[in-house]
């Protein structure tokens, strides 16, 4: 058996069968067979990511570091739906806080693929090694197969949540799920992308925080913004309310 | 052969909507067009395309207006009203006068007698035995739609529903799934990318859907692909006039 199909086959059983810990085991299995220290699944949604899977040591706080800084290679990823691999982090000034930070964990390498349906990411598989070094052959071809793979778990995890948010309607989950897809929402969302020059996931970040703040609905401050009543400033920390002119 | 001129608008719509099924599909485009097609040959006030995701949750894929503010009837349905009803029993829900509904659809009589409407017909979307969405027709005035109408409409919602299952390449009834989530993921990027370019370019969000249209029409993309440049800033806005 060559080395491709030990890893095809070591990352497809993985994930043969769905839900009970599949993202866990298609993490766990990146780790065994591709030969990285830590393996994390996230769900991509509206903006926000949701933990679904991991193995391995230093990723939990990789990933979650990013979450809380707003930068980094997983956001990347996601927004501008490709891979981005970091070969090592010494290397690059794109993310000084999330560098900052992560240098501490003795993390060297990040790789950062998104996972997609027909293109649009729906979340990332981050993968991290304690030393540097650029992804090759069946290594590579490996990690591009485990980020299709991991589209069949995430999806899952999708329905279960909105099957489950179904069934009660007008619970906080429900009314959560709602007022994130809604047309005016995504549109102001783009606004705040030009106005401001973030990504996506920030622009969603930052729209959600202002509601938050001000205790306004999702909806209420996306039609502010639309309607240029509300402008969230620039340098305006997430937390504080933006200026209404 | 003498057909009226309204027959002859009927033939040309699905006759175009057949050449186009036969090439790469675009879900949003299409829908956008028979949105339009359904409220000029139907001639009702306003026509919205309503898709289930994997969950079973109804989000708005396609409608005559684009701006935000004109959509709230139909993204209501996400909780309440006839395209809801009509989704959940796959069979059509005509409503011919909205003001002896409120009982049945508090929310969604508010809204609608806020935004002109007087009546509703929704038509199911399905795919052999899988419920899609439905296809929610607004009229501005009381009354009904005669056989022959909702027979045309229901046509059209076929059309949709092939469209979206074409364009995923569905060999199977469980891929359906991915189909719709597809679609309404596009939905949600084309939307962001309106925002953009309404601000870049200092236009509504209807002008900014325009030109982001016309811009895929010209250069021969998908609607969802430059929506996802211009969002990520590989198209840059200002090009897209």
């Amino acid at each position: 058996m060559t080395e491709d199909d030990r890893v095809r086959k070591g990352l497809t059983a993985a994930v043969a069968v769905l839900g009970g810990g599949a993202a866990d085991r298609l993490c766990a299995a990146c780790v065994e067979f591709l030969a990285f220290d830590g393996a994390a699944l996230s769900l991509a949604s509206g903006g926000a990511f949701y933990s679904v899977g991991l193995a391995g040591t230093g990723i939990g706080p990789v990933e979650e570091l990013q979450f809380t800084l707003g930068e980094g290679p997983c956001l990347d990823s996601v927004s501008s739906s490709a891979p981005v691999l970091v070969a090592d982090l010494h290397d690059t000034h794109r993310w000084p806080a999330f560098a900052g930070a992560v240098a501490g964990l003795g993390v060297r390498a990040v790789f950062a693929l998104p996972v997609t349906v027909a293109g649009f990411p729906v979340g990332v598989l981050t993968l991290c090694r304690h030393r540097p070094g650029r992804l090759t052959g069946a290594t590579a071809t490996g990690v591009f197969l485990a980020a299709e793979l991991a589209v069949l778990p995430l999806l899952d995890v999708m329905g279960t949540d909105m099957r489950a948010a179904v069934n009660d309607v007008g619970s906080p989950a429900w009314d959560e799920l709602g007022s994130m897809m809604r047309s005016e929402v995504y549109q102001a969302t783009g606004v705040l992308i030009a106005q401001l020059g973030v990504p996506p996931g920030e622009a969603m970040v930052r729209l959600r925080a202002h509601a938050f703040a001000s205790g306004m609905t999702l909806s209420d401050v996306a039609y502010q913004i639309l309607e240029h009543r509300l402008y969230l400033d620039a340098d305006d920390h997430p937390d504080r309310p933006g200026s209404e002119r | 052969m003498m057909t009226e001129p309204r027959e002859q608008d009927i033939i040309e719509s699905f006759i175009r909507f057949a050449d186009r099924l036969i090439d790469d599909v675009d879900v949003l485009d299409l829908t956008t067009e028979l949105a339009a097609d359904c409220a000029r040959l139907l001639d009702v006030g306003a026509v919205g395309l309503l898709l289930a995701d994997p969950g079973g949750v109804l989000h708005l894929l396609a409608a005559t207006s684009e701006e935000a503010r004109k959509l709230e009837a139909f993204q209501l349905q996400r909780d309440e009203g006839p395209c809801l009803d009509c989704y959940h029993t796959g069979e059509p829900v005509s409503v011919a006068d909205l003001r002896t509904q409120s009982q049945r659809w508090p929310r969604f009589t508010a809204v609608a007698a806020a935004q002109g409407f007087a009546s509703v017909h929704a038509i199911p979307m399905r795919l052999r035995q899988e419920r899609l969405g439905a296809l929610g027709l607004f009229g501005t005035t009381p009354g009904t739609l005669n056989d022959g109408d909702v027979r045309l409409a229901q046509g059209l919602a076929h059309v949709a529903s092939i469209a979206i299952v074409q364009a995923a390449n569905v060999p199977q009834d469980g891929d359906v799934l991915t189909a719709l989530q597809t679609a309404v993921a596009s939905r949600s990027v084309v939307d962001m990318a309106k925002g953009v370019i309404a601000e870049t370019q200092s236009v509504d969000t209807q002008e900014a859907f325009n030109r982001l249209r016309n811009y895929a029409h010209q250069n021969h993309q998908h609607l969802a692909d430059v929506a996802r440049d211009v969002v990520s800033g590989q198209t840059l806005s200002a090009a897209i006039r």
